[in-house]
């Protein structure tokens, strides 16, 4: 079931007295449970894309539903929704954890008692139990970011938008959002997600979404464009040095060795060049596999900036 | 609503009361300002002279002049706090309207203003020695003066909407609303009473003076012509709020103060 449609975005904002086209012809669909890394350098159309789904930002052209609905016309479609967005602090600072949860919850539409109950489910399940009379200054940078995920999750919304939810964690902290964002689409829920932090893109997303200039220059599963990306060669790394024979015998057949490392173009080639290195010690067998840093460059480098 | 407004009211609060230093230095600072005005008068004029019902006046005027900048500020400075503390676009994103987010706000830090300036007249009363008489005919009469400061205050919000950094008009703006309420226009004949009627605030002032100072009582006609003004100005600021967001979205300014 797809919760969030948007189809052929468009924005353009005027830049020294012409219309500079931000977003051009965007469509983006994310069914429920799935995670979509929607990717792009500063300035690509990602935010102004986002805010657009969010109802932030009116499109030139193009429509979004959310669950069915248009948030630009249908104040229940922003029922479904749910954002922590980046640069922002999502959350007042003078109130505590537990008034936080409580009056957005009652801003996104639920009851004070409703609000105040998931408001304690929330806090318990995020470990934030104790901190729930702290006022929201005092918390660390990464309670105040999973505290911020649990406000926006208070009216239990279908979609989530989580632009760079882990920018300034440091290791412990983006773990755990990055666990927290991993049972959050487990549950079923759609989730938009955008970071510079192209390794939690990879483990995250099922999907990626490249965005340049405004325009989406890649869509695919995440394991399927790492696999278009990746070469057929083999890496084989070894202990030790070979010796004089068996790296002749290896360059005879066309493999490159490098100090401890075999590379084997050729896939056909990998069990007999095992055959000849048996049986030395080997620490890996591994083959190419492109990582989605790489691909985000290649991608974002085919279309330079004009 | 209810329940939105009931967040709002104890969401203001909290902050009220967990940081009550910048209201209780607001109380002290504004009530300063008015008895060094008083005391200059005094010194100027000499010992021998006698405010009694002009004195009323003005405490009236100065109070409600308070009052009316505390709201026309409410909602513009609202948003550019909002946009300061980066939870401004949570509040766009509601099923609520910004409409109805910022007049529920408005209303319930109404009733936090109403306190700080009980306290304010309170202490000036208690200063000057002034005794304001509060028959309940007052409130219909506040009620037209609120209704056009909160229209005002939606037009503020707009331009704060459009124009982000509105500070300065708003302090430009506060000279002109010491004029709106401070101007005699009940007592101003001919097509000029016609022009007061039509000032924003300024016939409810009006009325305020005559039953608080001048102890005369509430007139059907001239309340329902400040009521009118006030729903008029009301309604203004309401549709233009909602105009200037609908063109802050499709300018893609919303957060960009």
């Amino acid at each position: 079931m797809q919760i969030l449609e948007a189809q052929t975005l468009k924005k353009s904002y005027p830049v020294k007295g012409q219309a500079v086209l931000a977003v051009r012809d965007v469509s983006l669909n994310i069914a429920a449970g799935e995670v979509l890394a929607f990717l792009g350098l500063n300035g690509a159309g990602k935010t102004t894309t986002i805010k657009m789904i969010a109802g932030l930002i009116l499109p030139d052209a193009g429509w979004v539903r959310i669950a069915g609905r248009n948030p630009h016309q249908d104040a229940k479609a922003l029922r479904s929704l749910g954002a922590v967005l980046e640069g922002n602090r999502n959350l007042y600072w003078r109130l505590t954890a537990a008034e936080n949860l409580e009056y957005f919850g009652v801003l996104r539409g639920l009851s004070r008692r409703v609000a105040r109950q998931r408001g304690q489910t929330l806090l318990e399940r995020f470990e934030l139990t104790e901190k729930r009379t702290t006022v929201v200054q005092a918390l660390s940078r990464g309670m105040q970011q999973k505290l911020a995920i649990a406000v926006s999750l208070i009216h239990d919304p279908q979609l989530l938008l989580l632009d760079e939810p882990t920018l300034g964690l440091d290791v412990e902290a983006t773990q755990t959002v990055k666990t927290l964002v991993r049972e959050i689409a487990a549950e079923g829920r759609a989730i938009l997600l955008t970071t510079h932090q192209l390794d939690i893109a990879e483990e995250l997303s099922d999907r990626v979404a490249i965005i340049n200039q405004g325009k989406i220059v890649a869509e695919e599963p995440t394991a399927e464009l790492i696999r278009q990306f990746s070469g057929t060669a083999y890496t084989v790394e070894l202990e030790a040095e070979l010796d004089g024979d068996r790296l002749q015998k290896i360059e005879a057949i066309g493999a490159v060795v490098q100090a401890h490392t075999v590379i084997v173009r050729d896939p056909a080639l990998l069990y007999h060049v095992l055959d000849i290195l048996k049986p030395l010690p080997l620490v890996k067998v591994e083959k190419d596999r492109a990582n989605l840093t790489d691909i985000f460059l290649t991608l974002t480098q085919a279309y330079p900036q004009t | 609503m209810t329940e939105l407004f009931l967040a709002e009211l104890r969401r203001s609060w909290i902050q009220l009361l967990r940081y009550s230093t910048e209201a209780i230095a607001g109380i002290v600072i504004i009530t300063v300002v008015f008895y060094g005005l008083f005391l200059s008068t005094q010194y100027i004029a000499g010992p021998n002279l006698q405010f009694g019902e002009r004195l009323d006046s003005v405490i009236v005027g100065y109070v409600l002049w308070t009052l009316a900048v505390f709201i026309m500020t409410d909602i513009a400075g609202n948003l550019q706090r909002e946009a300061q503390t980066g939870t401004l676009e949570q509040l766009f994103i509601s099923p609520y309207s910004a409409t109805q987010v910022f007049l529920t706000r408005a209303i319930a830090s109404l009733t936090i203003q109403l306190t700080l300036l009980a306290s304010i007249l309170g202490l000036i009363m208690l200063l000057t020695g002034s005794r304001l008489s509060f028959p309940l005919a007052v409130l219909p009469a506040f009620i037209t003066v609120l209704l056009g400061a909160y229209g005002l205050a939606f037009v503020m919000g707009s331009l704060s909407l459009l124009l982000k950094q509105v500070q300065q008009l708003l302090g430009i703006f506060q000279f002109a609303l010491l004029f709106l309420l401070a101007v005699p226009s009940e007592s101003w004949t001919g097509s000029l009473k016609l022009l007061g009627l039509l000032l924003p605030m300024a016939p409810g002032a009006g009325l305020l003076r005559q039953v608080m100072a001048q102890g005369q009582p509430l007139e059907p006609i001239p309340l329902l012509l400040a009521m009118v003004n006030g729903a008029l100005y009301l309604t203004f600021g309401l549709v233009i709020f909602r105009l200037a967001e609908r063109e802050t979205k499709r300018r893609g300014k919303l957060g960009g103060y």
